[in-house]
């Protein structure tokens, strides 16, 4: 199931080249239906999806959600064609899924062998399940952030967590633009070795 | 050592790619440019897989006492007017923006005119991306290129992005009221934390508050999703002098009575309040003012307040309080206190 894409979908009908094809030349990426166009970019960053999920929840479960995925980014008619963008939409979508898929989990263990009432209290009750990933992951990462550099960590922070872009940031702290994309890669690589080492 | 010159260029792309392409100077050249590295070798990939994962983990951070307590240490050093001093100067921002910047050339004309918002255009797709900003207690109009019109209330933040086949706006913050044209090939969506209300011709008003969305339509009818793109998501039709709200985690409620007058009245630079409790009629203004007013006293909470005020006339507004519900106020410097006389 994993290795495959749903049934029905255009990759069953049409040879990859074409569909490469169909990317590089301008007039017929207009006309690329939606479905092409998310079909060939699942072609591409499929195995990297499973990859990601597979640290999030099981890897049984990742194979289902990217499918899930998939089908949900069918129903997003609306997607801008740029790669960068539609690699990370994509990416988050399948987030929310496993987010998603954290909460219904807590149900479903529950109801194995508990009473309705236990039920309704595990749904209200969900605590760190809601979370992506366990406690003690999310503490180190926040150590991390903590542990940065204090301009790096001041970067990090009113990006991600202010929405300033790099130009207002830099103009808050007196930096160059530049600058601030390389605090902000300092910052990424900290976080993304706690993520290697943990995850 | 060679080795290690490899791994540390090898991995500082994922990095260095995942700041750049989040940096506003990114253009189609850049974007083919970081496919290519992505596709060269599974290293790539996985490494730029791992910043991704840290920078969604990092999103769920939120809330948690040590990363809240070092967000205030932030806003102690800037404070929120240098905040949205700094936004206004430099509106463009967000996954959209970043492929902004080469393009600007064709913006600086819009930039001047606008002093906020930058015009962008992919020439695949000719889609255009623009932000649009106001100050806490401003109000404006914009035009869309399909003659669409958005009326902007104080401190909003909306990005437009229009295509052949798209007319998208997100609501980051605040408050706005559409009025729009009918194109039956091109839906009219409006996405607010996670949900979206989607209209063909109408007039309707999204306002984002905290970690919910009201939705209130005045012509028309449209339909609003709790949580975009989710098939098994909630949705109601709402149609005019209706109105739902919604939260962030895409829960609907029941369809109720639009404050019609409300809307009609903020388009008027006015505020109504008809039998509010004084704690929700000064909610309700402070969002127009960078000192807000508070209640000092907590039994005066629940006193009612009627009226139809000016948006923009404090003195006006707080010399009515002291009159009808015989407070006094008390400017404190930070804010503006309402104390029993």
């Amino acid at each position: 199931m994993m290795d495959q894409l749903p049934p029905g979908t255009p990759q069953n009908e049409r040879p990859e080249s074409e569909l490469l094809h169909a990317q590089t030349s301008d007039g017929a990426s207009a006309a690329m239906s939606h479905r092409e166009y998310v079909t060939q970019l699942f072609t591409k960053y499929r195995a990297s999806l499973q990859r990601y999920l597979t640290r999030l929840v099981r890897p049984e479960d990742a194979a289902e959600l990217v499918q899930e995925t998939y089908f949900r980014l069918l129903r997003h008619e609306s997607m801008v064609r740029l790669e960068a963008m539609a690699r990370a939409f994509l990416f988050q979508t399948a987030t929310n899924l496993a987010r998603d898929h954290r909460r219904r989990g807590v149900v479903r263990r529950s109801d194995q062998h508990v009473a309705l009432d236990d039920l309704e209290i595990a749904q209200e009750h969900q605590g760190p399940e809601q979370q992506l990933v366990g406690e003690q992951i999310l503490a180190q990462i926040e150590r991390a952030i903590a542990d940065l550099p204090a301009d790096t960590r001041t970067v990090f922070l009113l990006h991600r967590f202010r929405d300033l872009s790099y130009p207002e940031i830099a103009k808050l702290m007196n930096l160059s633009t530049r600058s601030v994309a390389r605090k902000m890669a300092d910052a990424l690589e900290r976080l993304s070795s706690v993520v290697e080492a943990t995850l | 050592m060679k080795s290690f010159l490899r791994w540390r260029i090898r991995e500082q792309g994922a990095w260095g790619w995942f700041a750049r392409l989040r940096s506003g100077r990114v253009d189609e050249r850049v974007d083919e440019a970081w496919s290519k590295w992505l596709a060269e070798d599974v290293a790539h990939a996985r490494a730029y897989e791992n910043t991704e994962l840290a920078w969604e983990l990092s999103a769920e951070l939120k809330g948690r006492p040590k990363l809240e307590a070092l967000l205030r240490d932030l806003e102690a050093q800037f404070p929120a007017d240098t905040r949205r001093a700094a936004a206004q100067a430099s509106p463009v921002r967000g996954p959209l923006a970043v492929f902004g910047q080469s393009w600007r050339l064709a913006g600086l004309a819009a930039v001047a005119l606008l002093c906020v918002g930058v015009v962008t255009f992919f020439m695949l797709n000719r889609v255009s991306v623009t932000d649009y900003t106001t100050e806490i207690g401003e109000q404006r109009t914009i035009t869309l290129p399909d003659n669409s019109q958005v009326l902007l209330n104080t401190a909003t933040h909306v990005r437009v992005t229009y295509s052949r086949s798209l007319r998208r706006i997100d609501l980051l913050s605040g408050e706005a009221l559409f009025q729009v044209q009918k194109d039956a090939r091109r839906p009219f969506e409006v996405h607010a934390l996670n949900g979206v209300t989607t209209a063909v011709g109408t007039e309707f008003d999204v306002q984002v508050n905290g970690a919910s969305a009201a939705v209130s339509v005045l012509v028309g009818t449209v339909k609003v999703e709790g949580t975009a793109g989710d098939p098994k998501g909630q949705t109601a039709q709402v149609t005019l002098g209706q109105a739902v709200d919604y939260t962030a985690a895409g829960a609907v409620s029941a369809v109720r009575a639009a404050d019609a007058n409300r809307i009609r009245a903020w388009q008027a630079h006015r505020v109504v309040y008809t039998d509010v409790a004084l704690a929700a009629a000064l909610q309700d203004y402070n969002r127009y003012l960078r000192v807000p007013i508070v209640v000092g006293d907590p039994s005066l909470a629940a006193r009612h307040v009627n009226g139809v005020f000016r948006i923009g006339d404090q003195t006006a507004f707080i010399h009515a309080l002291e009159e009808g519900l015989h407070v006094k106020a008390v400017a404190t410097g930070s804010e503006i206190v309402l104390q029993k006389p």
